[in-house]
């Protein structure tokens, strides 16, 4: 009874779309205000329709109802009701029908929170919002039906994936991701409106960076957690393999990333229009893209979801949406040139410049690995697999020309610089960070990578710190404030900018870390009796016992446990365990990680017997890595900080005018 | 040359559903069993009923194994018929031998009771032996054996109505060449 109540809200979901798709393009053509306002509440409902069925899900995998067929291959009767409730998106049709909600839930409030706002563009982003939302719908109605019965109804389940009921991460990242992903359409959707409408202005540009800011936070937030889940589940010590769905997820974030520079230009100068459009076209095809690899089962991945009839429909869609996009930027390229001149090779343009060719290399050379295998299977050339030496040895230097430019591009003003200039602005910084290195290395570090790393970094620091500075002993000079107000108040009146300052200083951190925790980790392994040791990098580790037995939460899993001691620069107990779940070939490897400022202890269990009660683990001394997680959070923070709503100077009466409606239609009038 | 620009179009779309389409043929799992041609690997195991089963004693009649669980839902549900209907068509000219693969008796004979026992041996593969040998990635996987134990064919996932009758035919060709 219940799921076909799901899967009638997935039909009504799809219709509700379908009507809010076709009412937009009608209230867009005509301007009918009816028209508009039932296109907006069909999408609301949409979105309601959206999140009944993932509710129905969600009860459904709670009490064990074998009777759904997603239900009873992903869920088991001792499953606990935390990992049976994330199951939602851990399988294949689970993810599309949540992908669905997030979806429809960014056109909803996008479309609420723009209900009177850039009334030329809205109907379009309507229209397009709820066309890619109506082909989510359609999918799970079709192809993917998350409901499908199972006669006769099972007694038990085969459980989550093994991998994904191992760690409580689960529950963080795939969300973060999802918003992202979803999240990325409504930049796509004002684009292809710009395009139609042909308004491609300030007021867009400001509308979509702040719309494409919002999904990047998330899908920042999600690549970062998604490389801490891997650390701390897999086993093997690192948190990024260039996995085909790692790449997925970079891929848009790249264009993404470029795009947020180039619209700088775009405003700035009023050039680059048809290629930051091409770049919000970009991404939102490539996050179809990295959606149709990884759930159509064309590449193998750790992530990969099995083969499905849904492949061909994402592939439709990816066809459907590249083809419509560009249609329209051809049609409109003639109105697109750029009014602004060639400037200066010395500028703040060429800085940004560069660094879109740079981000564009970038995501062509981990397009290009990952779609190498299917090139050379379609050429019959055989099975290949790109690996992770190719894509360090070809991203490392583009990543290393980013991070410079990062510092020099703040330092450079708009229009022309003087050489005299720079040399005055760089030269701080220049032996700041020739310091740096010079303290590094005595202190014992070595190696190009990390060194390098940290040279450059405390260079762009060192401009951004150096600018700031300036700004608020300015302004403390001339306002008579202390440092301290003078420099808050100097960034919240410069968001954009000094959000800027701080998502770059994260990036830094975590450049920085991922250079020496990748350069100077340091690994062994080795096979102990009871009381036998393993020294690594000043840690001692002792084996103490090995217990096997069911585990608490779920008595159909067995549990392989080692528990050591350690002593050294951290001391304590720890367990490394090896999980055999019913349903997976190979034993679950559960790594313990001791975390410290300075540096992890991971120890993961690699083979035991029951007989000897001998172990064999794997100890790695990982330098920084929990610099990462706090180098993605600062790229939060700051991104955060960057588009978060500047004060309004008259509070009264702007909340007014928010309050009324518009009454004279005010297309001319376009702000975000 | 103003029309020119719309070239563009098809110029990126084209290629790129082309690549993707392309990779839909293949599953980038299956990997082809270096076991086809070779001696299939012996085996001494005990059944669900306590009997034992040893690959000499299926030597001079085609056998198939195939790998399935009760938790691999819907594969060897779907399976299940199949190969019931396998057994009615082909049972008295070849042998079907089920391997419960990463799986407690208890459970095997559960499913068996719900979706009906065709009779013939259950193994009870115990640690997993048997699949490692066979290079078994998952259930449920079938191999194909002819009376001469030389492995002919490796099924990858389910067994449908049709696949099941290609492979039997194959295999009961092979005993014919001979």
């Amino acid at each position: 009874m219940l799921p076909t109540f799901g899967h009638i809200a997935l039909v009504i979901g799809f219709a509700a779309s379908l009507f809010a798709a076709w009412a937009f393009v009608i209230g867009g053509r005509s301007g009918d205000e009816r028209a508009l306002s039932s296109a907006r509440r069909a999408l609301y409902a949409s979105f309601a329709l959206a999140g009944l069925a993932c509710g129905v899900m969600v009860f459904s995998l709670l009490t064990h109802d074998f009777s759904i067929l997603y239900v009873a291959r992903n869920n088991a009767t001792t499953t606990p009701p935390f990992f049976s409730f994330i199951s939602l998106w851990a399988a294949l049709e689970g993810s599309v029908l949540f992908w669905t909600l997030l979806a429809s839930g960014w056109a909803a409030l996008v479309l609420h929170r723009y209900r009177s706002r850039h009334r030329l563009l809205m109907p379009w982003v309507g229209a397009t919002l709820a066309a890619i939302d109506s082909f989510f719908f359609a999918v799970l109605v079709w192809p993917g039906n998350p409901f499908l019965r199972v006669t006769p109804v099972p007694a038990e389940g085969a459980g989550p994936n093994a991998l994904l009921q191992n760690h409580p991460f689960m529950g963080l990242h795939p969300p973060l991701l999802y918003l992202g992903y979803t999240g990325l359409a409504v930049p796509f959707a004002f684009a292809v409106a710009a395009l139609v409408t042909g308004r491609l202005d300030e007021g867009w540009l400001a509308v979509v960076r702040r719309w494409t800011m919002i999904p990047w936070i998330f899908l920042t937030l999600g690549i970062t957690a998604g490389a801490w889940w891997s650390y701390e589940v897999l086993g093997w010590g690192g948190y990024w393999a260039w996995d085909p769905v790692e790449n997925a997820a970079l891929l848009p974030w790249l264009t993404a990333t470029a795009f947020v520079h180039s619209s700088m230009v775009a405003e700035r100068r009023g050039s680059l229009k048809a290629w930051t459009v091409s770049l919000v076209i970009a991404t939102f095809t490539l996050t179809l893209v990295g959606t149709f690899l990884t759930r159509s089962g064309v590449v193998a991945s750790v992530h990969s979801f099995t083969q499905s009839a849904i492949g061909p429909w994402f592939l439709g869609a990816i066809a459907l949406a590249l083809t419509a996009a560009l249609s329209l930027l051809v049609w409109r390229l003639p109105q697109l040139t750029g009014t602004g001149r060639p400037t200066s090779l010395l500028s703040r343009e060429s800085a940004f410049l560069l660094n879109n060719v740079l981000l564009c290399g970038l995501t062509f050379a981990v397009l290009f690995g990952t779609l190498l295998p299917l090139v050379v299977a379609a050429t019959g050339g055989g099975t290949i697999s790109v690996g992770a030496p190719w894509f360090n040895r070809v991203n490392v230097p583009i990543f290393g020309a980013l991070l410079f430019l990062m510092g020099i591009g703040p330092a450079l003003p708009w229009g022309r610089a003087s050489w005299s200039s720079v040399r005055e602005r760089f030269g701080v910084p220049v032996v700041a960070a020739v310091s740096a290195v010079v303290a590094a290395w005595a202190l014992g570090m070595r190696g190009v990578g990390p060194l390098g790393t940290l040279g450059l970094a405390v260079f762009v620091g060192g401009i951004m710190l150096d600018e700031l500075v300036r700004g608020a002993r300015a302004r403390s000079r001339y306002r008579g404030e202390d440092p301290a107000t003078a420099t808050w108040r100097l960034a919240t009146r410069n968001r954009r900018r000094y959000g800027g300052y701080l998502v770059h200083f994260g990036v830094l951190v975590m450049a920085v870390a991922v250079a020496v925790s990748s350069g100077l980790a340091s690994q062994t392994s080795a096979t102990l009796r009871p009381g036998e040791s393993v020294r690594l990098a000043g840690y001692v580790l002792t084996y103490d016992r090995l217990v096997v037995e069911p585990l608490a939460a779920d008595p159909r899993v067995t549990e392989a446990r080692a528990e050591l001691t350690y002593g050294g620069s951290q001391e304590g107990r720890l367990a490394t365990a090896l999980r055999d779940y019913p349903n997976s070939t190979t034993a679950v490897a559960t790594p313990s990680v001791r975390t410290a400022l300075g540096e992890d202890l991971y120890v993961t269990l690699l083979a035991y017997d029951t007989a000897t009660r001998t172990v064999t683990v794997r100890v790695f001394v990982n330098p920084l890595v929990v610099w990462i997680w706090v180098g993605g959070a600062i790229i939060g923070i700051g991104s955060t900080f960057a588009i978060w709503p500047e004060r309004r100077r008259v509070p009264v009466e702007a909340s007014e005018a928010e309050r009324l409606p518009a009454r004279e239609p005010a297309p001319s009038v376009e702000g975000a | 040359m103003r029309y020119l620009r719309w070239l563009l179009v098809p110029i990126v779309v084209v290629p790129l559903t082309l690549l993707l389409f392309h990779g839909f043929g293949r599953d980038p799992r299956e990997i082809p069993s270096p076991l086809i041609g070779k001696p299939a690997p012996s085996f001494s195991l005990a059944a669900l009923d306590g009997t034992r089963l040893t690959a000499a004693q299926l030597h001079g009649r085609p056998y198939v194994l195939n790998f399935w669980a009760s938790w691999c839902i819907p594969g060897c549900v779907d399976e299940h018929p199949v190969l019931l209907e396998a057994e009615r068509r082909y049972g008295a000219d070849v042998q079907i031998v089920g391997v419960v693969y990463n799986d407690s008796p208890a459970a095997a004979r559960t499913f068996l009771d719900r979706y009906g026992d065709g009779g013939w041996p259950q193994l009870s593969d115990e640690g997993g032996r048997l699949a490692v040998e066979y290079g078994v990635t998952g259930p449920p996987e079938t191999y194909f054996v002819d009376a001469t134990g030389i492995v002919r064919g490796k099924q990858f996932g389910p067994l449908t109505m049709a696949a099941m009758d290609d492979r039997f035919a194959a295999l009961l060709a092979a005993r014919a060449a001979q």
